[in-house]
């Protein structure tokens, strides 16, 4: 059998896709900060030698990393609101499920850059007399960031393609719109199609750009990677 | 306590355990301005330790560190029949400021320049300005023969090359003492020499150091006195020629039976 495709009448509901494709990207460029700001942030704190910084950051890399994406998403848009007692749209249901899922994986992301760094990087710094803060911003950082960005780019392509799991709590974006659509014009083959090279469109310039920023930070006047 | 005007560093009762391992037993020693002091000893004796507990790049657990007549840290009990102290990250910064360090490992920023890793010290700790630190980073590459490497990034240059912007980048800090770690041990033979050699000046232009050495013909021409450590206590100190000459220990001539090539 020969399937007819019909891409013409699908593409006539551009305006459709377009709404979905803005929450994607909204969604997504909420997740790309969380993940950055609060992976920092977590990150430091499960490096810290303290149990007070390192034990909280540890317990929260722990839940988050050890259950599934999509049921934490489902519990901050069912149970959360009834703990709370506050009404919480999708969107920020999705936010935070996907998003705190992605600062556990990015603080662990952060935490390894910097244990990759000689022992002996700290010990010099401190010998000329320089503190913790300044020898993280100029003596570990600049060297750690550069390892990190391989997995931290890997990172920021799992977290685009996680926003479509938004559409299970009925967040309009992409996937949720392609749904609607297919359902109302029962063009489920070109809908889904269209869906699947829009997403790829969005997300393969991210992949380019690690590319890119790997090679360019490894081709620096002789510098050691 | 025993503190003369010109001790530069004051070691008393000093004990250092790692876990259960107990590596310095009570040690006591004093440094004066501008005595080059070596400390020898098999490996496991604790000479590293030791030395590294003179800038807190390990805590002691017990005993009293004192620059210049000032010990480091609070007091806050005993143990071992010696205080304990409590050090706070600005303390520890300020003593560091005054002692340099050179590591085994040459420990170089790798993504700094030359000019720029001995221009952090002055730069980000003393807070000069970019211009004053150039000035002195150049001064004292100029002082270990490497003015025309300023521009290079470490990982261009060789080890003794490298070795000597690490001594360099410690004597930007202006130092009242140098610390050296076997700084020659990771050498390639060729390269021990240049090393060596800037050592030498340092002590001739009257630095205070204390020298982890292997190098004992370096030993014997440049120190004023060596100590002898074994199992965490120093068994003998003296001068160069009582030590490697005619050592009454027997675990010393021992231990200068191993080195077969050594000729002064």
């Amino acid at each position: 059998m020969e399937y007819q495709w019909q891409f013409g009448e699908v593409l006539v509901y551009w305006p459709h896709f377009l709404r979905g494709i803005l929450v994607t990207l909204e969604l997504a460029a909420c997740l790309l900060s969380m993940a950055i700001v609060g992976g920092v942030i977590v990150g430091s704190a499960r490096h810290s030698r303290k149990r007070i910084y390192n034990w909280p950051a540890s317990a929260f890399i722990e839940m988050f990393r050890n259950t599934p994406v999509l049921v934490q998403i489902i519990w901050f848009y069912y149970a959360f609101p009834v703990l709370i007692d506050v009404q919480m749209p999708g969107f920020v249901a999705a936010a935070l499920g996907i998003g705190l899922n992605s600062v556990a994986y990015s603080a662990e992301i952060f935490r390894a850059g910097i244990q990759s760094i000689e022992l002996g990087q700290w010990e010099a710094a401190r010998a000329i007399g320089m503190q913790y803060m300044a020898i993280m911003r100029r003596i570990i950082l600049p060297q750690a960031i550069k390892r990190m960005i391989p997995a931290f780019a890997n990172r920021m392509i799992e977290i685009f393609k996680a926003t479509s799991l938004a559409s299970a709590i009925a967040v309009g974006e992409l996937l949720f719109r392609g749904e609607e659509l297919a359902n109302t014009i029962y063009r489920p083959m070109e809908v889904y199609t269209i869906v699947a090279i829009v997403f790829f469109v969005l997300i393969y310039p991210l992949a380019l750009l690690s590319y890119w920023l790997e090679w360019k930070l490894n081709s620096n006047n002789g510098r050691p990677a | 306590m025993t503190q003369t005007d010109s001790s530069f560093i004051e070691v008393e009762k000093l004990h250092k355990k790692f876990g259960d391992l107990h590596v310095l037993k009570s040690i006591d020693l004093s440094v004066m301005k501008g005595e080059t002091v070596c400390l020898i000893g098999s490996s496991g004796s604790g000479k590293s330790t030791l030395l590294r507990c003179l800038n807190f790049m390990e805590y002691p657990t017990a005993g009293r560190i004192s620059i210049k007549g000032s010990a480091v840290g609070k007091e806050v009990g005993t143990l071992f029949d010696a205080p304990t102290f409590r050090y706070d990250e600005k303390a520890l910064s300020v003593h560091r400021q005054h002692i340099g360090m050179v590591f085994q490992q040459f420990n170089l920023f790798p993504h700094m320049s030359v000019l720029e890793n001995v221009m952090e010290g002055p730069l980000t700790v003393l807070g000069k300005s970019s211009g004053e630190a150039e000035v002195e980073a150049r001064k004292q590459l100029d002082r270990v023969g490497l003015s025309e490497k300023a521009a290079q990034y470490p990982s261009r240059l060789s080890g003794g090359q490298q070795q000597r912007v690490a001594i360099a980048r410690a004597l930007a800090m202006q130092p009242d003492v140098m610390l050296f770690d076997e700084v020659t041990s990771s050498l390639d033979p060729e390269l021990v020499g240049e090393v060596l050699s800037v050592m030498k000046d340092l002590s001739a232009e009257g630095m205070t150091m204390i020298v982890v050495t292997h190098e004992l013909g370096f030993a014997y021409h440049v120190a004023d006195r060596i100590l002898f450590l074994h199992d965490g206590q120093i068994l003998e100190q003296g001068v160069p020629e009582q030590i490697l000459r005619n050592p009454t220990e027997p675990r010393i001539q021992q231990f200068l039976s191993g080195f077969s090539s050594f000729n002064f």
